[in-house]
């Protein structure tokens, strides 16, 4: 107790605001199960609720199923073994990731439906095909997209690990006689279980989250459910009690992923970071491997793309650039200030974390962080309900400002940028929390006891050594409030259009001509960043 | 009596064995003393208690007559005037030489920030280095910068933790020696700890030798020398919390 009176100071005060700030619009759903019943969610919950159920259920784990297969592959293939073009692909790999799910949907749709590339071709071959083995609009086609742009998460997880951790375990199995078979499912297997589980339980936060692609291939989860209540019937009570159901399940898959990583959270006996030699591959094997990375690769980032370029140039000049400009200063605006904030706390609330003992001070950030795992619709529902609550509030002083509306910040650009904070506030804030770790206390201890205090040591010390850890958290925030939708699509107000906002329209209205410039923008943006953030990781010793 | 540590007790958070159990010495001006032990016997526990980077449980600390923890005190590290040369140096990456040496002297003015810079520099033999950058210097030469940047401000106490232990043995032989002159050449008291005999034996005025978190044996190095581990003299008095003066 002692010590932890000792330090509160300014920083415990700001970091604890903040922590509650994000945590507290959360409650709301919690305390939304305890509000009494009405008919909807009796009916909800007699015919539709076990359906919701069983295809999330379906597609989160056949989805993270796949990922790991094509994830854990193409990881231990690069991380292991030289062949034509790994250098290549061992970046381009990650590409996929700047192709938001939904835009991935919609092209593949286009792609494939009857007005599609395959079937025209076909005709004009004078091939006859059935239609229904091109259907792609259902359950089995939403797993295919989600695994297409969602393995790079455990890909890149597990090849870093791999590539950095694993060397001298995995030569000591060969040691032993082990061959590349043996090697692969008695030793890398397991070592890398954390970060493939790591990997795959982002895909399935994904999936969970994932609106845009659901709602296009017309397949019921709780998510869209919770759009249809609301905004259907308008009935918000019974779309809490469905978010509330969700918050439950995406509870019990984190219970689950802790329960599976289990006590194998092993440690090295070194921390030498020593690069594990490649195997070179030749002849068939050598061929085998480069057609596998391409046909992914392909697959999850070029065919999409070629698709995408092919549809603009066709309806390019249709839609005018400055329309196309203001989407595009929106994206960049919401996304930046959301960032800017986001890196402000993350850095207040880290630094709070690591000057303070305690388990209170460590369990706080972790709570706050919770919005991660928290689907989009949910929160938009929590933020929704937290901003009217306050309008409420702070009604008498509107009226003693002369504003004649009831409703101000939940209609304004505040609401939106807040539910992005709550959202991504964890992306922002592990980049910090790596960041922090990185550089130790013993840089802060020095300057403390050259005579300088807290604060100033913050930013004399602390903060220059930080910038890398502020940049990459920066970057990641900026490219998910960049794709985002379910929150967008919820919480702007009214005429406000990002570029993922107009591609979702688009590709809605069936005009996924229209919806392509923009998702190409968006893809263009994102590709570029997330090459430049893991161009600049690799060149980090750790 | 320059510095007194009065039955300091410490355990890290989380854990339930005692790191420092009744720990007790008193040093006098100038002196160099080693704090000889194996790893996890407390002896950087010893450094951080003084540096105020860490909490006694309970006991007193005194610099000069001036109390810097009781049970009613604890003055923060920047307050307490005690320098530290960490294990891995600590130099700040984004400064250079001087910058990083400059770092103490803010109470200074800018003539005299530059004059004691240029006397430190001396002192540690790296006049030519002031516009250098920490990575573009061997082992060696970043250890002298952390000595210069702790001793820069004038420090009551100068706490050094393992010095030697990034350097190869041949440099090690040379740099104890430079290092043990520039203590006595700016006549500062001093602390450091190693788990090797031959530092301690080299540096040292007096030598403790630490187990399990209680001093093993205390004494100058002639006196340690060949000797079997004996008692630790009980010299101090042991005395309430009640009867310390609270500043």
């Amino acid at each position: 107790m002692q010590r932890k009176l000792a330090n509160v100071n300014a920083w415990t005060v700001s970091a604890t605001v903040i922590m509650i700030l994000l945590f507290l619009p959360n409650l709301t759903i919690v305390m939304g199960i305890f509000t009494p019943t009405n008919e909807n969610w009796a009916h909800m919950k007699e015919f539709v609720l076990g359906s919701f159920i069983k295809t999330s259920l379906i597609l989160v784990s056949t989805t993270a199923t796949l990922t790991i297969i094509i994830g854990l592959s193409l990881a231990w293939l690069i991380a292991q073994y030289q062949f034509p073009l790994r250098g290549f692909l061992k970046w381009a790999l990650i590409l996929p990731l700047s192709i938001p799910p939904f835009i991935g949907a919609y092209t593949y749709h286009g792609i494939v439906n009857y007005t599609g590339v395959i079937q025209t071709t076909l005709r004009r071959l004078g091939i006859e095909v059935n239609h229904s083995f091109f259907d792609i609009m259902n359950l089995g086609g939403a797993i295919f997209i989600y695994t297409l742009f969602l393995y790079p998460y455990v890909y890149t997880i597990t090849r870093i690990f791999l590539s950095q951790q694993s060397a001298s375990l995995i030569e000591s199995a060969r040691m032993l006689g082990k061959g590349p078979w043996g090697t692969f499912f008695q030793v890398v297997i397991p070592i890398s279980r954390v970060a493939i589980i790591g990997g795959a339980s982002l895909v399935v936060l994904e999936v969970l989250n994932d609106y845009g692609v659901v709602k296009y291939y017309g397949i019921q989860t709780f998510t869209t459910a919770i759009f249809q209540t609301w905004f259907g019937l308008g009935d918000i009570e019974s779309s809490i009690k469905l978010a509330a159901s969700l918050m439950g399940f995406v509870i019990l898959i984190l219970m689950i992923e802790k329960l599976l990583r289990g006590r194998r959270q092993y440690s090295y006996s070194t921390t030498k970071v020593r690069p594990l030699p490649l195997i070179s591959l030749k002849g068939w094997k050598a061929r085998i491997a480069t057609g596998y990375g391409l046909t992914i690769l392909s697959l999850g980032f070029f065919i999409p793309i070629a698709q995408l370029v092919d549809w603009t140039i066709l309806t390019f000049g249709t839609i005018p650039i400055s329309q196309y400009l203001s989407y595009v200063s929106n994206s960049i605006m919401v996304a930046g200030l959301s960032a800017t904030f986001i890196i402000l706390f993350a850095v207040i609330v880290g630094n709070f974390s690591r000057l303070v003992y305690g388990k209170t001070a460590k369990l706080l950030p972790k709570l706050s962080i919770l919005g991660y795992s928290i689907p989009g619709a949910v929160i938009a529902v929590a933020v929704v309900t937290a901003f009217i609550g306050l309008d409420r509030f702070l009604g008498p002083l509107y009226q003693f400002l002369g504003i004649n509306t009831t409703l101000v910040l939940s209609v304004s650009l505040i609401m939106l940028i807040s539910a992005y904070i709550i959202r991504f506030f964890a992306i922002g804030y592990n980049a910090i929390e790596s960041g922090y770790d990185k550089i130790g206390t013993d840089f802060r201890d020095a300057s403390r006891l050259l005579g300088v205090g807290l604060t100033k040591t913050f930013f004399k010390v602390d903060l220059p050594m930080l910038k890398g850890a502020i940049i990459s958290g920066f970057i990641l925030v900026f490219i998910d409030v960049l794709k985002e939708i379910p929150l967008t699509l919820i919480l702007r107000p009214f005429n406000f259009d990002t570029l993922s906002t107009k591609a979702f329209q688009y590709a809605s209205d069936e005009k996924i001509m229209e919806a392509s410039q923009a998702s190409l923008l968006i893809v263009a943006i994102s590709a570029l960043a997330i090459v430049i953030f893991y161009k600049f990781l690799e060149k980090e010793p750790n | 009596m320059f510095i007194s540590i009065q039955n300091v007790c410490f355990s890290y958070p989380n854990t339930d064995y005692a790191a420092l159990d009744q720990f007790s010495m008193t040093i006098e001006k100038g002196e160099v003393i080693s704090i000889l032990g194996r790893s996890g016997s407390g002896k950087s526990t010893i450094l951080r208690l003084l540096a105020g980077l860490e909490k006694p449980t309970q006991g007193s600390l005194t610099i000069q007559e001036k109390v810097i923890f009781d049970n009613k005190t604890f003055l923060q590290p920047e307050k307490r005037g005690i320098g530290m040369v960490f294990q891995d140096y600590a130099l700040f990456p984004h400064m250079t030489v001087g910058e990083n040496i400059r770092f103490g002297l803010f109470q200074l003015k800018k003539a005299q920030k530059k004059k004691r810079l240029k006397e430190v520099l001396e002192l540690v033999e790296l006049q030519d280095y002031e516009k250098r950058y920490p990575h573009q210097l061997s082992g060696g030469q970043q250890q002298r910068v952390a000595i210069a940047r702790a001793i820069a401000p004038n420090p009551h106490l100068i706490l050094l933790d393992e010095p030697f232990s990034n350097l190869d043995a041949e440099l090690q032989v040379k740099i104890r020696k430079d290092l043990r002159e520039i203590l006595k050449k700016a006549n500062i008291t001093s602390i450091f700890v190693t788990h090797d005999e031959d530092d301690a034996h080299a540096l040292a005025d007096r030598i403790v030798k630490l187990k399990d978190g209680c001093i093993d044996v205390i004494g100058s190095p002639c006196d340690l020398l060949g000797t079997q581990p004996q008692p630790a003299p009980t010299v101090i008095p042991v005395m309430e919390p009640k009867d310390l003066v609270s500043v």
